[in-house]
């Protein structure tokens, strides 16, 4: 396979808005020996960009996500996000789980106004910014439902629209559709797309799917089993607006080839690596 | 297998059949349903009945056990004399002060211990010591400590409903989403609002358990406050009638207690389902 270097479209602004230095994750094991999830980790992402982290299972995806989000502290290096390192999550990165972790007691509306109202905003403004994200998610009729009544990929869509609430420069995302039916996550894939082009949000995106990875992102980071390492740092040169009828052209195909044959190896590799051991 | 032919096989039209019998079987259980229900209300009639034709039989001495008949005229005479109204405020005034004392700091407590390693390690042990302990086996103590006032007997029921409020909070906590937690930190929740904005919610299933078994723990405990020596109350009541071997008042105050205790669950219940109002 031929591979072209293909430029990174910049898009406007340009600055780097992550950028993760040399992180290293470790976790103990039951011995208290510490063995790295994540391994000596670089990569940067400018504003506005659509980033998807790629890897099998276990590799550490979600380990790398929850160090930008501040949830996982690493051992060694830095996250930096905009000018400052991480120490703790903040409103400034929203965060929506695999799961979508609602609170039960609040309503839908009281999820998604949750965070402005923690940012000290009155009531009504809250429940002004609540009401226009609910909107743009679809789910007006539902404002008043609490979670439980509502399907998973509702309940997803409000995870969505409560991490929106802060107008965070960042969304983080991990897996976030990755419990829905085929059919639903196409049209909540499509439904990010457009929202992200209204928004003018960073996302990291976490997924093990190479064709949500390749519809999605501008830049594919393909991950390595377990330690995780970024093995490529694939551009995805797909003109936009893409919809899920993208997913048939030829040069989708071809990315998604390429993501593939990576993984493949690294599946191989990691299956080989228990073998050895 | 054997119970799903056999409707087809027993049927003389075969399959054809199914919904008739399907019809059939549910008429049946909608019948033992109302048998049941039937039985249910005639239950503590009919036990009466026994107890009081029992009683007028002279099977057994009539002073140990009084007819219902007796027992009914005995509870008359204490509500129209007056006594039963003071009785049941004191003993409902000493019930709901520690109830409500030994809630607070119950589930205070263990928002403690179940948020902070630091002071599960410092009273977990001390607490998982003392619970075991029963109430009743303070009275004497109590009597030294306080005399008779109703500073012992308000104590005696805290000491009861606390431990338990105390476990249910602390494990309910324990037990909190931390991805619940997490989704909180991420919108900005700050450290000292956490425990008002998700962690007492996430627990107030446990604690509503913890603080409805309380609810009969205050009554049992009760029983020992009274027993600590007093000058109006239920189980007060029952103790000197039992001295004037007035049988029949004494199974009045023991009705009085059983159905009052009951009454207090039965609002409780009601008021738990309001209290976790998204299950
Ligand atoms: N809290 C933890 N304690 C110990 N080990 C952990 C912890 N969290 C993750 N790990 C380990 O780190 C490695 C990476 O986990 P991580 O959850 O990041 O994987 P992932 O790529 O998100 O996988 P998946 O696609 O299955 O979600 C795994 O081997 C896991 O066992
Ligand atoms: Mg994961």
């Amino acid at each position: 396979m031929i591979r072209k270097p293909v430029p990174v479209p910049l898009r406007e602004g340009g600055e780097v808005e992550i950028d993760v230095r040399d992180v290293t994750i470790a976790f103990e094991r039951d011995g208290g020996e510490l063995v790295p999830a994540v391994d000596r980790v670089s990569f940067q992402v400018r504003r506005g960009e659509f980033i998807c982290l790629l890897g099998p299972s276990g590799c550490g995806k979600s380990t790398l996500l929850n160090a930008v989000a501040g949830f996982e502290t690493p051992y060694e290096g830095e996250v930096v996000v905009g000018t400052k390192v991480v120490t703790g999550p903040g409103p400034d990165r929203g965060v929506v789980f695999q799961q979508p972790r609602l609170f039960p007691w609040k309503s839908v509306r009281a999820n998604v106004a949750h965070g402005p109202r923690m940012a000290g905003k009155s009531r009504a403004d809250a429940g002004a910014i609540a009401d226009e994200l609910i909107e743009m998610v679809g789910l007006s009729r539902s404002a008043k439902a609490l979670p439980h009544t509502l399907s998973g990929g509702m309940q997803q869509r409000v995870a969505i629209a409560r991490a929106l609430a802060n107008r965070p420069n960042i969304l983080l995302m991990d897996e976030p559709f990755g419990a829905l039916d085929a059919q639903t996550r196409t049209v909540m894939q499509e439904g990010l797309l457009r929202l992200w082009a209204q928004l003018d949000t960073t996302i990291l995106f976490v997924t093990h799917d190479i064709d949500e990875a390749v519809l999605l992102a501008d830049r594919v980071l393909v991950m390595s089993a377990g330690p995780g390492r970024i093995v490529r740092d694939l551009a995805v040169d797909l003109p936009r607006p893409r919809t899920i009828e993208t997913t048939l052209g030829a040069r989708f195909q071809a990315l998604r080839r390429e993501c593939l044959d990576l993984i493949r190896q690294q599946s191989q590799k990691a299956f080989e690596g228990t073998h050895d051991a | 297998m054997a119970d799903i032919s056999t409707p087809a096989a027993l049927s003389p039209r075969g399959a054809g059949a199914l919904p008739a019998v399907g019809a059939k079987r549910r008429r049946s259980a909608r019948l033992s349903q109302r048998i049941n229900m039937a039985v249910g209300l005639v239950s503590i009639p009919l036990f009466l009945m026994v107890w009081q034709l029992i009683a007028q039989a002279r099977i057994v001495n009539p002073i140990l056990f009084p007819a219902p008949t007796e027992v009914a005229r005995a509870a008359m005479e204490w509500v129209t004399s007056g006594l039963f109204v003071e009785d049941a405020v004191a003993s409902l005034k000493r019930v709901a002060t520690g109830y409500f004392v030994g809630s607070v700091v119950g589930v205070g407590c263990g928002l403690l211990t179940g948020r902070s390693a630091f002071f599960s390690g410092l009273l977990g042990p001390l607490f998982q010591v003392l619970r075991p302990i029963p109430p009743i086996a303070f009275v004497s103590i109590v009597i030294l400590w306080f005399g008779l006032s109703e500073g012992g007997k308000v104590f005696l029921i805290v000491w009861g409903v606390f431990f338990t409020v105390w476990l249910s909070t602390h494990l309910g906590v324990q037990k909190v989403d931390q991805g619940l937690v997490r989704a909180a930190q991420m919108l900005g929740t700050p450290r000292r609002r956490l425990v008002g904005e998700v962690v007492l919610l996430s627990a107030l299933p446990f604690i509503v358990v913890g603080l409805r078994t309380a609810v009969g723990i205050s009554f049992y405990t009760l029983v020992a406050a009274e027993l600590a020596g007093a000058f109006a109350g239920i189980f007060y009541r029952i103790q000197l009638a039992q001295q004037n071997m007035q049988t029949g008042l004494v199974f009045a105050g023991l009705a009085a207690l059983g159905l009052i205790s009951f009454i207090a669950d039965r609002c409780f219940a009601m008021m738990a389902q309001r209290l976790v109002w998204w299950r």
